[in-house]
């Protein structure tokens, strides 16, 4: 099946002509639609085939400063019409808020067409195609004799078309597609057990790395992990690898929301302008990286994506704001009305090699578990998996450790950015070493 | 939208200042005296779909060969109301229709859903799930009986469905205010009443037909308290498949989740971060259910049990925990957040023992995972919305009550650590758990002492099953929504006051 285009743009004007009529004094509705392809494998054996179109509809009105929103994937004129009278009619009960509002329109930066981010390949993948991609990446660890069951493969398609138009006259709409694929794999001897995974994604199909490198990876990710151990607690410096760093980061992206700022549960509030970290933080968020996996031309309230430089050599330089946020705490939109886009901790120049002899005595933390992350204080506590550095060499596998710090502490403590920053995902780091953490495991 | 590896959390209510809602002064008149009524009829009146027309669909659906089918139509309404700087901020209606349509070929799942529920868009999206099999029909649907689910465990006098938006505002007023005006130091509050309705009608090429019509709700307040420079949060909720008269009752009245939340957000000003360390734990009854749910209510899902990738897999049978250990999980408990009187498949709901007196007997299953493992469904089978399969889920799972006071328990403690309340939990297949506890105590000479936050429990489940070693005789439960294959699913789950002899606790000295 394939997503009918239809006229969404004209579904979404006429709403905001509908909503206009019946009294709303903003109004902005957007559409989402696609088709989703899935498929799981387990043992070698197709275990979940999954294709559907799937297509929802958000509104939001405001009526004299009050706010009122609503979504549906029932697309009837009938329901939509009524959703709309309802969404008035609940907005007249709310309270005036001086900020709320649509965005004055902005001429878009960057043409959707130019980004590169819609690839007809990925909605035209056949399902034998996806079947023996998840089938090979599976094939490398059920080979391999360090491996003991695998968790399945799996290879998805998506393509969508997001529209978007308002009352101030905002009129937009582009594609975006998405192939992502994963393997994952267990072992380890009687209840001693370790599990890993990898994956890749990509805006384009040409750019998907090959089944057999997604199912080396997720071995050796597994196999290093088997007869970790805990160690006493003690106090150390912290490798990250670019998957715990991206983890990092993106807590610290959770923390430089609008909403988290204004609601000052945000460890990062009243700290604009200010040196949070040192010079080796460098992080940027890119909403118009070409073929970028969180590249979108606008966001989800029609302001223009663009380049926003969050921390300069540790100086915090910006927060990332939708309109409404922004208004409340007095910082220009970044577009940001989707969350974070192409987020990315900057490279350093050392070798993730380097990182690693330079501890006498750490932890290289490849794993974690947990949800241990508290944005009003900084303070992250998780537990973790990795490999115990010695005098600059990796030894014996650790677990049912944690590692503690807060994040505040750790942006003023980061000794060593790697070279290693690959944009395969959304956010993205490179290997990063930071001292003076807490990690936790037997009384010392 | 990718499913990621399957990892799965849960995450209690509170914390989540920027959670969902929806409200009701105009709520859909398709609801109208709905409650008690058969679902089916909604789908035929407002949306035209007739008995024949499902069963045509299910012949399409097995026209390749599958074994089963099964259409899972859905029509769900959810609204929300937020308060915040002493506005109502904004309110949210929702509105999901769809039929999600599934086919087993063997172990095999083929799926499609469409939110178009036109004969002929139906029957394509049926085509497309057929193609998980390649080979000539060979089941035939069943003549299709409509049934009633076996038990109603969520009928209520007072709906919210049927409750007009300013009666909901009132309740988010009276929660607000309530935790703002607990203490100067609080600087921020956020509220919300978060409910919905969901009708749901299952119809499967067995014959069986079953509607089941469900309420939902949840009042919550978040809190920040500062002092000092030091800033940190609380938060309260209460709620279940429960009417407005549920917030009269007392310790759920609207005032008290808001004072709890603020309470809670003014002791953790005094908080200081744990020693790390292996201590003895006591884990507080309010919210201890999440170590149950992670620990225990996980590895005994039935997908990962067929799969031998739970840590439980070939325990069957076997002592899994201390003696002392009953745990089950109950979907009939009237009015909890996550009971049923069907599940998502049809199946009626049960109370299923999952370990008793420390032996593992059963594990919680779908149709799927009870076929494979050759054992029966015990309506277990759930699923987000129409457009997500059926998977094998917890309900209200419940850890026993034993004989000791809850004073005891924790006057057994020389020193050691005590858990009140968590920002939520982990666990992976193998039995490897973390929970995040956001209020805590040291325990010293058998007395809570200093409160502590930032703690982290990290452990494996048959490591901490076989620890257990006193259990209250007190009993609560908390309200979550707990993550699955990207999938949530509003549970609850239920402790006592009870002591592990160690865990390692993490945190920074």
């Amino acid at each position: 099946m394939s997503a009918k285009n239809g006229d969404r743009l004209g579904l979404a004007q006429s709403l905001v002509a509908y909503g206009t009529r019946k009294g709303a004094s903003q109004i902005e509705v957007s559409i989402s639609e696609g088709t989703e392809s899935r498929l799981s494998v387990l043992d070698q054996n197709i275990d979940q085939l999954t294709e559907s179109v799937f297509n929802n509809l958000n509104l939001r009105v405001l009526v004299d400063g009050r706010t009122a929103t609503a979504s549906s994937s029932d697309f009837t004129t009938e329901t939509l019409e009524r959703l709309v009278d309802n969404a008035i009619a609940r907005a007249r009960l709310g309270g005036q808020d001086p900020f709320a509002g649509l965005p004055e329109a902005e001429p878009i930066r960057a043409r959707a067409e130019e980004l590169g981010i819609y690839d007809p390949a990925v909605p035209e993948m056949t399902v034998e195609r996806r079947i023996a991609y998840a089938k090979a990446a599976e094939a490398i660890g059920l080979k391999d004799p360090r491996i003991k069951k695998s968790k399945g493969a799996a290879c998805n398609g998506f393509s969508w078309n997001n529209t978007l138009a308002n009352s101030k006259g905002f009129a937009g709409s582009y594609r975006r597609s998405l192939v992502n694929c994963y393997v994952g794999f267990q072992s380890g001897e009687g209840q001693n057990l370790f599990e890993d995974y990898w994956q890749d994604s990509s805006t384009h199909l040409a750019d998907l790395r090959p089944a057999e490198e997604l199912g080396k990876k997720a071995v050796e990710r597994v196999v290093r992990l088997l007869g970790g151990r805990m160690v006493e607690s003690q106090v150390v410096p912290v490798v990250f690898d670019p998957q715990m760093g991206a983890w990092l980061l993106g807590f610290i992206g959770q923390c430089l929301g609008g909403d988290s700022i204004a609601r000052r549960s945000s460890f990062l509030t009243d700290k604009l302008g200010t040196a949070v970290g040192n010079a080796r933080v460098n992080i940027v968020d890119d909403g118009v990286m070409p073929g970028g996996r969180g590249t979108v031309p606008f966001d989800g309230e029609g302001v223009p994506s663009r380049r926003t430089v969050v921390f300069d050599q540790g100086v915090l330089k910006s927060y990332l704001v939708d309109t409404y946020w922004g208004r409340k705490i007095k910082h220009p939109s970044t577009g940001s009305g989707g969350g974070t886009t192409n987020f990315y901790w900057a490279a350093g120049t050392s070798s993730p090699e380097e990182i690693i002899r330079s501890v006498d005595k750490g932890l290289y933390f490849t794993r974690f578990l947990g949800l241990g992350q508290e944005p009003t204080t900084g303070d992250i506590s998780v537990g973790a998996f990795g490999l115990w550095i010695e005098k600059g060499e990796l030894t014996f596998p650790v677990s049912e450790i944690t590692v503690s710090a807060n994040v505040g502490d750790m942006l003023k403590n980061v000794e060593m950015v790697g070279n290693d920053l690959d944009m395969r995902d959304t956010v993205c780091a490179p290997t990063l070493k930071i001292s003076g953490m807490t990690v936790g495991g037997k009384k010392a | 939208m990718e499913r990621m590896e399957r990892r799965t959390f849960l995450k209690l209510a509170g914390a989540t200042a920027g959670a969902v809602v929806l409200s009701g002064l105009f709520y859909d008149q398709l609801f109208a005296g709905m409650i008690l009524k058969p679902g089916e009829e909604l789908f035929e009146s407002r949306f035209g779909v007739t008995k024949e027309m499902m069963k045509k669909v299910l012949e399409a659906a097995l026209s390749k060969g599958g074994d089963f089918a099964e259409l899972f139509f859905e029509y769900r309404l959810s609204n929300n109301v937020v308060m915040e700087d002493d506005i109502i901020r904004e309110s949210d209606e929702t509105v999901a229709l769809g039929v999600g349509i599934r086919v087993l070929n063997g172990k095999q799942t083929g799926f499609a859903y469409t939110s178009d529920l036109s004969p002929e868009t139906m029957r394509r999206a049926a085509l497309t799930a057929a193609a998980i099999a390649a080979a000539p029909g060979k089941v035939r649907v069943a003549r299709i009986e409509p049934v009633q689910p076996g038990r109603q465990v969520y009928l209520m006098e007072r709906p919210f469905a049927d409750a007009p938006l300013g009666d909901r505002i009132a309740l988010v007023q009276e929660a607000y205010t309530a935790a703002k005006g607990h203490d100067p130091r609080i600087t921020k509050v956020v509220a919300n009443l978060g409910d919905s309705l969901q009708c749901v009608t299952i119809v499967n090429s067995d014959g069986l037909m079953v509607s089941d019509v469900r309420p939902q709700a949840r009042l919550s307040a978040f809190a920040v308290a500062e002092e000092n420079g030091k800033r940190v949060n609380g938060g309260d909720n209460a709620g279940g498949r429960v009417g407005m008269t549920f917030y009269r009752t007392p310790g759920k009245t609207p005032k008290e989740i808001g004072v709890r939340a603020a309470e809670e957000a003014i002791v953790l000003l005094g908080a200081v971060d744990p020693a790390p360390g292996e201590w003895p734990v006591v884990l507080g009854r309010h919210q201890s259910g999440v170590m149950v749910h992670e620990a225990v209510g996980h590895p005994l899902e039935g997908d990962s049990n067929w799969q031998k990738t739970s840590i439980m897999w070939d325990q069957m049978g076997k002592m899994v925990a201390h003696p002392s250990v009953t745990i089950y999980d109950d979907a009939t408990i009237p009015h909890f957040r996550g009971s049923l009187n069907v599940d998502d498949e049809g199946t009626p709901s049960e109370k299923v023992v999952l370990i008793e007196n420390g032996r593992l007997v059963n594990y919680l299953h779908d149709r799927l995972s009870a076929r494979i493992l050759k054992m029966k469904p015990n309506g277990h089978g759930r699923r987000e919305r129409f457009d997500n399969v059926p998977i094998p889920r917890m309900c209200n799972t419940v850890l026993a009550p034993g004989q000791a006071s809850p004073e005891d328990v924790i006057g057994s403690v020389k020193k050691g650590f005590f858990a009140e309340s968590y920002a939520g939990g982990m666990v992976e297949d193998t039995g490897k758990f973390t929970f995040s506890v956001n209020l805590g105590y040291l325990i010293e000479d058998g007395r809570l002492t200093q409160p502590v936050k930032n703690a982290t429990l990290i452990g494996t489940n048959l490591q901490i099953l076989k620890e257990v070693e006193m259990i209250g005789n007190d009993m609560d439960y908390f309200l979550g929504t707990c993550g699955k294959s990207g999938q949530g699913a509003p549970v609850t789950a239920g402790t006592p006051t009870f002591k592990i002899r160690q865990m390692t606790v993490g945190g920074r000295s």
